[in-house]
This record gives C-alpha cells, sequence and structure tokens, in this order.
C-alpha cells in the first residue's frame, strides 16, 4: 500500500472503532427487529425457528381497529403534552430570565419534577388521584364541589397533566439556556431602538431561540410518542383504549398477547413515525436557516 | 473368649454398616447440593421464605432463591427456559404459563419422579391435594387441552393456589339486620342497599379497571352464572344469555360500589375494603393475611367470610401459582424432592401457619391452623368447588382476555351495550381461535 493511499484512508481507520462499536450497539438490534417483524414470534422460540409471514404482521396491524384506536391516543397525547409543555416551559423561562434573589433555588426546584423516576411519577399522581383518598377529589369536597372520576371519565385529561408537570420542566431548562446564550448587542440595540418587551420576545428573543425550541419540541416528541410507565402506572391503557399509547400495547402484544413479530412490526411504525417527524423538523429547521441567511445576505446588500 | 469377643465385635461393626445403609434418608445424596429456584414477590412466597431454612435443615438441600415481581417473573422464565442449560432448578409458574411452557416443551413431566422409589415419599397422599387445584394449574394435556382427563398429565403441583370467596363486613350486617348472602340476586341486591343504608360506603368492591381487571371479574361471575366463554368445539359463547347476565352483575356491583370504581385495579379494590369504604369483598382468599393486619387494615376482626355466591351452580376462581421443574434444569432430583417437601401434608401445614395458602384438604381442616386462622375452615367449603374451568387455558388466551377487558371497561365506563360489546367479543375472539387453527378438524 502506498504512503498516499495510507494517508487517505487514515481518517476511515479511525472511524472503524465507532463504527464497530455502532454496528454492535444500534445496527444489529435494529436489524434484529426488522427481521423479527417478518416473522410468526412466540417467545418461547429462538429467532431462527420461527416460520417467515411476509408483511403479514403490518397488514394485520393496518386492518387492526385497536392499532388505529392506540395510534389516535398516542398522536392525541404526544402532540397535546409537547404544544402545552413548550408553551408554558417557554413562557417560564421568559419570566424568570433575571437576576432575581434566590432565583438559582427555584430553578432547581422547578427541574425536580423530571428527576423523579416515572414510576414513581406515576404512583404519586394515581394517589392524588385516588377518588376518595386523593388530595385533589378530597380537596375539591372540602371546597363544597363535587368529586371527580379522574381516572374513570378524564383518564388521558389526567395523564397528560401528569406529563406536563414531569416534562415542563425539560422544556424550560434548555429554553432558559438558550435564552442566556443569545446575543446581548441584538436585544440592547432593540431596547435603544424602543422595542417593547413584548416586541422583543416575538422578534428577536423567539427567532433567535428557535434553532434550540426546535430540536427541545423534537426530543420531547420523541420522548412522548414512547412514555410507557407512567401510564402504564396510572391507568394500564384504559378505561377501554382511551390512554392505551402505542409503547404500552407494543408491551401488550409482546408480554400478555405473546406476539413478538407483531410487537416489532408495531414498533417499526413508531419508528418510521418518528423519523418522518424528525426529518420534518430538521427539514423546516433547514428552512428558516435558508431564509435567514437570505435575509442576512440582502441586508448586507443593502448596506 | 478373645476368638468370641472379636467374632461379636465384627458382627456389630457389619450390622452397623448394613444397618448404616438401610438407614440412609432418601437426601442424603443431594445434601449439599444448592438449589436455585424462582418465585414470586407474593404473600405465599413470602411465607416460602419463612419455612425455606426447616427444609435446608432437614435435608442438607440448600436453596437459593431467586424472588421477582409476578409479571417480571413471567419475563424472566421466558427467556430462561428457552435456554440449553437454565439457571432454574425449579420455578413458580402463573397459572396461565401452564399453557405456554407445556405446548413449548419446557417443563418436566412429573411422572417418572412419582414412579421414581427413591424420590417419592410413599407417604405423600396425592389425593389430599385440593382437586380445583391440581387440575386447574398441574395438569396438561387431558380435556379441551388444559385440563386434567384421560390423556392428561401433570407438569406441576398448585402451591400458592387460591380460590375466590366473600368478604363481608360482620358489624354493618348486623347493624342493618343483613343476611349473608348465598345467592348472586341476594348479594347484587344487598350490595346496591348498603350505600343507601350506610351513605358514603359502596357495596361490593371489585376489579373493574380495563384489560386483565375488568376480564377477571367478569369471569369470576360468569362461572356461577351458568357461563363458559367457548363451548365444546371451541365456539365463543361468552355473548349468550349467562355472558350477558355476569356483564349486568359487574356493571351493578361498579353502579353500586364505591367511588371510582370503574378505575380500580386489584390493589384499589381491596385498598377500599381495608380502608373500610366497602362492605364486602368477592376475590381471592389471599387477601386473608392483610385484613387481619392491623397495620394494613382498618377492619380487622369485622369481617366474616362466606362461600363464593351461587347463581345457576357454584363456581368459585382457581388461580395463582405452581411450582414445576424446567426441562433445562441442572438438579432434577434434588428440585423434586424440594417440591414434594414443600407441598407434603408437613411443609403445607408450615406454609400455612407462616401465613400461606395451603394446598391441601387436610390443612384446612387442621386444629393448629384454624386455631390461628378461623377463616380456614370456611375456604376449605369454597374449594369443594373450585372450578379448574372457569377460564380457558390456552396460549392465545392473552390477547382474547385483553379484548375482553377493554370492550368490557367500555361497557362501564362509556355505556356501551352490554350484548353488543359481547358479540363484538366473540366476532373477534372466533377470528383469533381461527388464526390459532382451533377450527382445523371442522
Amino acid at each position: 500500500m502506498s504512503y498516499s493511499t495510507l494517508n487517505r484512508l487514515t481518517p476511515y481507520i479511525f472511524l472503524v472503532p465507532a463504527l464497530v462499536i455502532m454496528a454492535i450497539a444500534l445496527i444489529y438490534p435494529l436489524g434484529y427487529m426488522v427481521y423479527g417483524s417478518f416473522r410468526s414470534w412466540d417467545p418461547s422460540q429462538a429467532l431462527p425457528d420461527t416460520d417467515f409471514v411476509g408483511l403479514a404482521n403490518y397488514i394485520s396491524l393496518w386492518n387492526d381497529p385497536n392499532f388505529h384506536e392506540s395510534l389516535m391516543v398516542t398522536l392525541k397525547f404526544a402532540f397535546s403534552v409537547v404544544s402545552i409543555e413548550m408553551v408554558i416551559g417557554v413562557g417560564l423561562a421568559l419570566l424568570l430570565d433575571r437576576n432575581l434573589r434566590g432565583m438559582s433555588l427555584l430553578r432547581t426546584l422547578f427541574i425536580l419534577p423530571m428527576m423523579i423516576a416515572p414510576v414513581v411519577v406515576g404512583l404519586m399522581w394515581r394517589y392524588m388521584y385516588h377518588p376518595s383518598v386523593g388530595i385533589f377529589n378530597r380537596s375539591l369536597e372540602g371546597m363544597g364541589l363535587g368529586s371527580v372520576d379522574w381516572l374513570g371519565q378524564h383518564a388521558l385529561l389526567s395523564v397528560v397533566i401528569a406529563d406536563i408537570w414531569q416534562w415542563t420542566p425539560f422544556i424550560f431548562i434548555l429554553s432558559l439556556a438558550a435564552l442566556q446564550s443569545l446575543p446581548r448587542s441584538a436585544l440592547e440595540a432593540a431596547r435603544i431602538d424602543g422595542a417593547t418587551g413584548w416586541q422583543q420576545i416575538i422578534h428577536i428573543k423567539l427567532p433567535l431561540m428557535m434553532p434550540v425550541l426546535i430540536v427541545t419540541c423534537l426530543l420531547r416528541l420523541i420522548d412522548a410518542f414512547k412514555v410507557l410507565e407512567v401510564i402504564l402506572v396510572m391507568t394500564e391503557g384504559g378505561p377501554g383504549l382511551s390512554t392505551e399509547i402505542l409503547a404500552l400495547r407494543i408491551s401488550r402484544t409482546a408480554t400478555e398477547f405473546r406476539e413478538l413479530g407483531v410487537a416489532a412490526a408495531m414498533s417499526n411504525y413508531l419508528l418510521m413515525l418518528l423519523l418522518l417527524l424528525t426529518i420534518m423538523m430538521l427539514a423546516y429547521n433547514k428552512v428558516l436557516e435558508v431564509r435567514a441567511a437570505r435575509a442576512r445576505r440582502i441586508a448586507e446588500e443593502g448596506l | 473368649m478373645l476368638q468370641k469377643l472379636k467374632t461379636l465385635g465384627l458382627a456389630v461393626t457389619v450390622a452397623a454398616c448394613l444397618g448404616g445403609q438401610a438407614m440412609a434418608g432418601p437426601y442424603d445424596e443431594f445434601a449439599g447440593t444448592t438449589l436455585v429456584v424462582n418465585f414470586p414477590a407474593h404473600p405465599h412466597y413470602n411465607a416460602v421464605m419463612k419455612i425455606l431454612p426447616e427444609f435446608t435443615k432437614e435435608t442438607g438441600i440448600e436453596v437459593e432463591v431467586d424472588q421477582l415481581p409476578y409479571l417480571k417473573m413471567r419475563e424472566r422464565q421466558t427467556l430462561e427456559l428457552g435456554q440449553d442449560e437454565g439457571d432454574y432448578d425449579l420455578i413458580a409458574y402463573v397459572v396461565f404459563s401452564k399453557a405456554d411452557y407445556v405446548y413449548a416443551d419446557q417443563l418436566e413431566n412429573l411422572a417418572r419422579y412419582y414412579m421414581n422409589p427413591k424420590l417419592a415419599d410413599p407417604s405423600y397422599d396425592a389425593d389430599d391435594l385440593i382437586d380445583g387445584y391440581v387440575y386447574n394449574i398441574g395438569f396438561a394435556g387431558g380435556n379441551k387441552g388444559y385440563l386434567q382427563g384421560k390423556t392428561g398429565s401433570l407438569f406441576g403441583i398448585p402451591y400458592g393456589s387460591e380460590t375466590s370467596v366473600l368478604g363481608y363486613r360482620k358489624d354493618i350486617f348486623e347493624k342493618h339486620g343483613l343476611t349473608v348472602p348465598e345467592t348472586y340476586e341476594e348479594m347484587l341486591d344487598i350490595a346496591c342497599k348498603i350505600p343507601e343504608l350506610e351513605p358514603g360506603m359502596g357495596g361490593l368492591s371489585s376489579r373493574a379497571a380495563s384489560g386483565h381487571h375488568a376480564s377477571h371479574a367478569f369471569l369470576l361471575h360468569l362461572a356461577p352464572l351458568g357461563g363458559r366463554v367457548f363451548d365444546d368445539a371451541w365456539n365463543p359463547i361468552v355473548n349468550n344469555e349467562a355472558g350477558v347476565q355476569a356483564a349486568n352483575a359487574l356493571k351493578t356491583i361498579v353502579e353500586c360500589g364505591p367511588k371510582g370504581a370503574s378505575s380500580f385495579g386489584f390493589g384499589e379494590a381491596l385498598g377500599s375494603f381495608l380502608n373500610g369504604d366497602t362492605a364486602m369483598f368477592l376475590d381471592t382468599t389471599v387477601v386473608a393475611g392483610q385484613i387481619d393486619d392491623p397495620s394494613k387494615s382498618k377492619v380487622v376482626g369485622k369481617v366474616g367470610w362466606a362461600m363464593h355466591p351461587m347463581g345457576t351452580r357454584r363456581g368459585s376462581q382457581t388461580g395463582g401459582f405452581g411450582i414445576g421443574i424446567p426441562k433445562n434444569a441442572e438438579h432434577k432430583d434434588a428440585a423434586f424432592l424440594l417440591m414434594q417437601w414443600l407441598t407434603s401434608k408437613k411443609g403445607d401445614k408450615l406454609v400455612a401457619l407462616a401465613g400461606g395458602n395451603p394446598s391441601r384438604f387436610s390443612t384446612h381442616e387442621d386444629a393448629e391452623v384454624n386455631a390461628k386462622f378461623p377463616h380456614m375452615k370456611t375456604f376449605g367449603e369454597a374449594l369443594q368447588h373450585a372450578d379448574p374451568d372457569w377460564r380457558p387455558i390456552i396460549p392465545v388466551w392473552g390477547k382474547i382476555n385483553a379484548d375482553l377487558g377493554t370492550t368490557l371497561s367500555k361497557v362501564l365506563t362509556e355505556d356501551l351495550d352490554i350484548q353488543e360489546a359481547l358479540d363484538g367479543v366473540a366476532e373477534r375472539t372466533k377470528a383469533v381461535m381461527e388464526d390459532a387453527g382451533y377450527y382445523t378438524w371442522k
């Protein structure tokens, strides 16, 4: 091998360990799941002993009303929690982006919920929602208002509230970091030009925070599509299928129904959906960047 | 003289040797062996942990226990039993795992152990084991494939099994002059009278949450009301008159039950009874210990026990756990000895006294056990009617059970019409059974 060839190959040689680790840790399990999704696979069987069924698992899911319901519940849950969390999280960050006494303690307190294990969060909320001994109903009754059947009649709303409580701090902390790294010069210029607080938020802070907000939103969305423990503990997917999100259905399909092939196919549908969302959001970010670059260029040409 | 003494000495030595050999205990060969067993975190198995040192003391066989939450235990076993060499010598399995493990040829047929004179204890008295439990948890390959019968074999022994009984608040019943219900009609009537007589109190607390909770509660009523999930040709008949009656019974119980009853799992239903929020509790016998435990219960000494009320017939549930030897176990013979010891008359009594669920009729009648747990006699009577076929134990049951449970949850929370709901379940069940090959011979 000539010196120049070796020289050209050097960067790739350095990449080899990373590629090997990726192949073992990422590609192999993914491939295993994709391979399993084409087979009729019972947990008692080793994968090579199973029968090949082609696209049967995917087709049966496509025609399964329970899967459709689960998918709808997932979409409803994910989009509602992420939108509300984004509004509250960014709002709180804008509100608390100032030097007040005790602010660092307040910030630490704000992020506590996301540090608690999801199973504990689920249990905590389940008991707070308890029809007779839960704090919510006791308070409502104490105020002379009637009690509410939280996990019976308003199950989806109840799990949405619990998720918002747990994950808004995540948006808050990232938004606050984004806010604090904004160029002070732009904000100062705006202030000198007489921009009001709202104008600064709408025209300067939010547009400049946008790349971070998009990534934050994407991370939360991916997480919301996969949330399992809190809902499992709080409602087990019920009543009916009203809170049975896809991750829970996948888990039940694998463990209760013992249909690993179908569970793998369902995971692939979820993966494709998340992939699509990721591509869409990154593409949107790219469009924004291109548009900003164009505006900058025009502004520079105008000078 | 010396010669005589020498002969005598020799004779004594030989006799001692021969005698020693004849006296060798059945456990000697296995002394020093360490068995690894997999048990669930469950009140019965917590009691088992207390008696295992007694087994080791008596036999010299050490026991290492891997105790897991029962759903986790099932997952772990699915992985373990599929290996060529497994880690576990003895496992406790939940009843619906029987179908999966036996069908996958992962559990030892126990015949050859009971045929082995060196292992089988002649005083074991298998006839004393509770019939319903043995047929439900131990047998496979007989009637319908999952029950006893001429083609059936034994793959496990019930251990930590349970049936259903009615717990009722003696003080509330006495206060209002109510008689303990013997029939479904009486029970439903009292369940709906209680909230009127005792404002704020529910009639009967039952599981009702979506999924296996609601399904379990429905099936609990289906058998005594004369119903079944399938007929003899595997046609779903869950939507017949008895099925509708059972769903109606569940709906009435939830409507007359404590606040929020439609989202109750087993824990909440029991908690409500322990907290004094309901007057009756119709479920498993396994709760008796907690009801008498002042640290967990506000109704200590106030609860009476009665048989599961009858509809057109008696039929209480059978469930819980059994113990079996995995095909890939390392110390199968020693594992059998542990299994036999635990389920022997002596072991069964020991575990009952430690707070476990006995598997033998004789233990339920034992004076010492009854002196400590007075409810044991009623439980023993209820066991005469334990129905091993109250729910099917077939590999596709998980899927059917989930559908039944979520549909019934819709009946309870969304006012879905009962007949329409059960017709839907029957139709979907038929499709599942068709896919699984149950109509191949039609």
